[in-house]
């Protein structure tokens, strides 16, 4: 069996079993105490939720996989955080190793940052659950305040290390970016859909820039 | 019984848990898998730890982001399902967004404290939302390998590596920019403040090595401390 075989057998296991353990605690409070919801108060809330966030479900599992790869998406969206915690990850360990996304060397070296992510931030989040009550308010203001700032920071410092590879491309995309949000949040756009559209711009510029440098390699030869 | 009781209760931490030994079970797997897999397509073992310990430095500073969400979900729904919905699907933030709509759906103040139907109503709704994700990810990913090399042999190879590294790009300035469009001054310097951090140490300072696998961790620490030491 070749690795991904055994990335597909595996990963589609895990996540079946995930989809029933998901239920468990939901079912045991409601029937051990007698609170089960009503099936139209579920369909109720299942509406709202797909209102909200279907969208999401689809587009994100899409969108994430070219630098997850398809262990990392079975990693990666089983443990969630992909955004803020597994891509960072996922896209440093391929850096580091030299591999590209996309390829399959790119896949396994994801696949290695993305777990590592989850051994990270299961124990950082085990012990905060535990002892975060009595230690987090111990920290000095400067600390926990700076804790706000934590996602720019990241995305920042990413952003800048991906776009520098295709300056033009990476920075009318950011503005574009910009431009979307800014704009579409004011039309209630929903958030999954400027997504995808700020995707679509990345590779649009790109393929526009990357026939200009065929066409110049072209007349140079 | 005390709604609190039961939201703590020992049953609940075992049954909350079985989601993060399957998520941690799963990593731990795959982990073995590509180690195996980075042998037989000859990544040196030093290579290959390098990037490990990059992830996991990478890793650190996005893990302590949830940690006032951590704070705020467990004085709502308990410790057990914090810890057990911040180990799976979905962000904290998106959790506090669910617990919020199902207590809207049923009419109720979540400042006031769930009492226990709408209790088991946020574990649904977090339940239902999850499934969502869970659902498609068991449903396409399998395929999205076989559209990627698909893809491969039908178009140009080099267009296709251009393309897959362009929506990555375009996927973190998405990320970057929905925290920017605001135009919040804190959050701007914060990202300029890493982002240059981050220049400088994969240009000027690239030859360094050891550098190149916390330059995330360090352009991080160096954007939130710079940043709350500039506007607090």
């Amino acid at each position: 069996m070749t690795f991904d075989q055994k990335v597909i057998r595996n990963g589609r296991i895990t996540v079946g079993i995930a989809c029933i353990a998901n239920f468990v605690p939901a079912l045991y409070v409601g029937l051990k105490y007698g609170v089960q919801p009503s099936i139209s108060v579920l369909l109720q809330l299942y509406g709202a939720l797909a209102a909200t966030y279907g969208i999401t479900w689809i587009i994100q599992p899409i969108a994430y996989y070219p630098t997850m790869g398809a262990a990392g998406s079975y990693i990666g969206w089983l443990a969630g955080s992909c955004g803020d915690i597994r891509m960072p990850a996922a896209a440093m360990a391929q850096k580091i190793v030299g591999v590209e996304p996309g390829t399959h060397e790119g896949d396994v070296i994801g696949t290695l940052g993305v777990a590592c992510s989850v051994f990270v931030s299961a124990s950082l989040i085990t012990l905060f659950v535990i002892i975060g009550n009595q230690v987090i308010p111990m920290l000095p203001s400067f600390i926990t305040g700076s804790f706000s700032y934590i996602l720019p920071s990241l995305f920042g410092a990413i952003f800048v290390d991906n776009a520098r590879k295709n300056l033009k491309a990476g920075l009318f995309t950011f503005v574009a970016g910009i431009a979307l949000l800014y704009f579409g949040k004011k039309i209630g756009m929903n958030s999954a859909i400027i997504n995808i559209l700020v995707i679509a711009v990345g590779i649009g510029v790109s393929r526009v820039l990357y026939v200009q440098n065929k066409n110049k390699e072209a007349a140079a030869k | 019984m005390d709604v609190t009781a039961i939201m703590t209760s020992p049953m609940l931490w075992i049954l909350s848990g079985i989601m993060v030994v399957a998520s941690v079970s799963q990593a731990i797997v795959f982990f073995k898998e590509s180690i195996k897999e980075c042998k037989n397509l000859g990544i040196s073992k030093e290579r290959y730890t390098a990037g490990i310990r990059s992830a996991c430095i990478t890793s650190l500073g996005p893990s302590l982001s949830p940690v006032v969400s951590v704070l705020a979900l467990m004085a709502v729904v308990g410790a057990p399902t914090t810890w057990m919905r911040l180990c799976d699907v979905g962000a904290a933030r998106t959790e506090l967004g669910v617990v919020a709509i199902v207590a809207n759906i049923l009419g109720v103040d979540t400042a006031n404290g769930l009492d226990l139907a709408s209790f088991d109503g946020a574990l649904w709704g977090m339940a239902l939302n999850n499934i969502g994700w869970l659902l498609i990810t068991f449903a396409l990913t399998h395929k999205m390998s076989g559209i990627v090399s698909w893809m491969d042999q039908k178009y140009d190879p080099k267009w296709i590596k251009a393309l897959l590294a362009a929506s990555t790009m375009a996927m973190f300035a998405y990320l970057l920019s929905n925290q920017l469009y605001t135009f919040d001054i804190k959050k701007w310097t914060a990202a300029l403040v890493s982002g240059g951090v981050m220049l400088v140490m994969t240009t000027l300072l690239k030859k360094h090595k050891r550098l190149q696998e916390v330059a995330l961790g360090v352009s991080l620490i160096c954007g939130i401390l710079i940043t709350q030491a500039i506007h607090g």
